[in-house]
């Protein structure tokens, strides 16, 4: 764990969704912190909030979705929450770097890479335009693309996903952000080139001492790249602590499910998966107790009606939400 | 890319010769025999030998393929004939009438590219406020009415009561102004909507979401990334309202007193001189076809995945 103060600390964050039919709580008083060079990996199955979390405040949803988020996201000596669009603006592409699931649609067709990564260091870096696609040759090679000067005059629909996915972190990176969010980079690419994509991430982290959130479901990523890991289920943050304690030893039942699920090598071919029986609760209404209480073989009366609250458990660098980890660790395997 | 643009050429050029053919039938199997109208045009009480001379002369007993290839080596070196109700040549009066016409459809198409890029652009920009409503009633406007009635509106308004402009003719810019409008608004009215909804449409893709992301504003992505991804759609619904303008001259021409090809081609028909309107079909036609050949490329031109293809 790096020792320097977190670049992003979030708080007690809360976010309602508003469409024209109805009203959700996808992120419901999550707290976690994140220091320069450090990266921090949010689990959780779909729909479990974790896209929205780190899109919401940045002013990163589709049309036609009206939020409302309250909490606090301090960046960069910044409150994020309440933040005026403009300044919003000039944080999005500068300071804050994002990287998108699918880099079939989140880059541009009808227009060349050279101007899709040029013109976010003519708009951050305030460079003159050939400065800036000078830059784009340079990020080019930063990203490890083969023949990047033959690259920059393609169009997007030209390169493989892997090299597609490699122009978006060229873009991402473009102005040095400090804070780096990456949804789910290698879910829609190849089993190969995901571990590229990884790798390269991780040494860009490196070079440029940044702090990264990677959104991810995938445990194997999680293991290789993230120093430490938040699991959301249901909008909040269940289980919280450093990336080898959480995964070797889960103490939320959800966890232990989730990191259960995991086909291993060997399961003999033709076995089932192992699930977690049951559906994540609706969002729409609130929900007084455990978010997790309808699956969890462990849970007690008071798991239906109070909502544990993330405390310390006996390694006290792993936070959960859970009273039963909390009282006693024997509870569990009795159940 | 050069593969891709000559092989749309050689299918324009299949396309003409076949517009050529079904031109030539149309008029050859047009009822009534050409050779009686104009010999009662030229004395009302002609015999029977007056009516075969003409015939003979017009060349009407020679075999179909024989006045087929006539016709059509005359049309290539501009002799399209000669007209059955002036006995004028049809080639030096179409010539003369192109010009009024060109300028007629060219100068609505500047009326309607400029007010649809604007209408459509600002109802992007500001979605559901007042440049949108505006923009979306001037459009309803605009398709609702036909071009005669939008015509006489604008002269009452701007000829007869404010007195700005002429009421009719072909004198100077002043004069040009009305019939612009009155042939630009249709289209100007249809491609506002394709610029608005397309606009709106390129906002809602993942890749807009990366330009905000990039940290650009709205203007900026409207402009850099919406408006390269709807030019292809732009420019083919442009084609086809140039199309819709060349028929609405027929309206329009005769409205102004513009004596263009669609004044003469609505003259033609009245007096049943085939070999004007002969004349003017090949014209339309043709432009027809030149006018797809420039959408095709066009479209080649603005659309990178077609741009790539055969290079």
């Amino acid at each position: 764990m790096s020792t320097s103060s977190p670049i992003l600390t979030v708080r007690d964050l809360s976010i309602d969704l508003f469409t024209a039919r109805s009203a959700l709580r996808p992120v419901d008083q999550v707290s976690y912190s994140v220091a320069a060079g450090e990266t921090l990996a949010i689990v959780g199955e779909s729909g479990s909030g974790k896209t929205v979390l780190n899109f919401a405040p940045l002013g990163l949803m589709p049309l036609g979705v009206s939020i409302h988020v309250s909490g606090s996201i301090r960046f960069d000596g910044k409150e994020l929450v309440g933040m005026n669009d403009e300044a919003l603006r000039k944080l999005r592409g500068g300071s804050i770097g994002v990287i998108f699931q699918d880099p079939m649609s989140a880059l541009n067709p009808a227009r060349t890479i050279r101007r899709q990564i040029a013109e976010v260091a003519e708009l951050h870096l305030s460079l003159t335009s050939t400065q800036a696609e000078a830059r784009a040759l340079d990020l080019l090679k930063m990203v490890r693309m083969s023949d990047p000067e033959a690259r920059l005059r393609q169009y997007p629909h030209e390169l493989s996903g892997g090299l597609r996915q490699r122009v978006m972190i060229a873009i991402a990176i473009a102005a040095e952000p400090k804070l780096l969010i990456a949804d789910e980079p290698t879910t829609a690419l190849d089993v190969t080139v995901q571990a590229q994509i990884i790798a390269l991430l991780k040494d860009l982290q490196k070079r440029l001492n940044m702090a990264m959130v990677l959104i991810t479901h995938d445990m194997g990523v999680v293991a290789g790249i993230a120093s430490r890991l938040a699991v959301m289920y249901a909008g909040r943050v269940m289980e919280y602590g450093p990336v080898q304690s959480v995964l070797t030893a889960p103490r939320h039942p959800y966890t232990m499910g989730l990191i259960d699920a995991i086909p291993r090598a060997e399961d003999l071919p033709g076995s089932t998966f192992r699930g977690l029986p049951g559906m994540p609760p609706v969002l729409g209404a609130p929900i007084p107790g455990c978010a997790f209480v309808e699956r969890c073989r462990h849970a007690v009366p008071t798991c239906e009606t109070a909502r544990p609250l993330l405390a310390p458990t006996a390694d006290r660098h792993v936070l959960a939400a859970c009273p039963i980890v909390n009282r006693s660790s024997e509870a569990l395997h009795a159940g | 890319m050069l593969s891709l643009v000559s092989r749309r050429v050689h299918n324009s050029l299949v396309l003409l010769v076949l517009a050529t053919l079904l031109c030539f039938t149309l008029v050859v199997s047009a009822p009534g025999n050409i050779a009686v109208l104009i010999a009662e045009l030229r004395s009302p009480n002609a015999s029977f030998a007056d009516i075969q001379k003409i015939e003979e002369e017009l060349g009407l007993n020679d075999p179909i393929p024989v006045r087929y290839a006539g016709w059509l080596t005359g049309a290539l070196t501009g002799n399209l004939g000669i007209s059955y109700k002036t006995g004028e040549e049809v080639g030096p009066a179409l010539a003369s009438r192109i010009p009024v016409t060109a300028m007629l459809v060219a100068g609505g198409g500047t009326v309607a590219l400029l007010l649809s890029l604007v209408f459509g652009f600002a109802g992007a920009m500001w979605p559901r406020q007042w440049p949108d409503v505006a923009g979306r009633g001037v459009a309803l406007l605009g398709a609702s009415m036909p071009s005669f009635f939008v015509g006489a509106l604008l002269i009452y308004a701007f000829a007869v009561e404010l007195r700005l402009v002429p009421t009719f003719g072909l004198a100077g810019p002043s004069s040009w102004i009305l019939p612009w409008f009155t042939i630009g608004l249709l289209p100007a009215a249809v491609l506002s909507r394709v610029v608005r909804v397309g606009l709106e449409e390129a906002m809602a893709r993942p890749f807009a979401l990366t330009a905000v992301a990039k940290g650009l504003n709205r203007r900026a992505i409207l402009f850099r990334d919406a408006l390269p991804n709807i030019a292809p759609t732009y420019i083919n619904a442009l084609g086809a309202q140039t199309g819709v303008m060349v028929v609405g001259a027929v309206v329009v021409e005769p409205l102004f007193a513009w004596h263009g090809v669609g004044d003469l081609f609505l003259t033609g028909i009245r007096f049943r001189d085939f070999m004007v309107v002969q004349a003017c079909l090949l014209i339309f036609i043709s432009f027809f076809i030149l006018l797809n050949l420039l959408v095709d490329i066009g479209m080649i031109f603005t659309d990178p995945k077609l741009r790539r293809q055969g290079s």
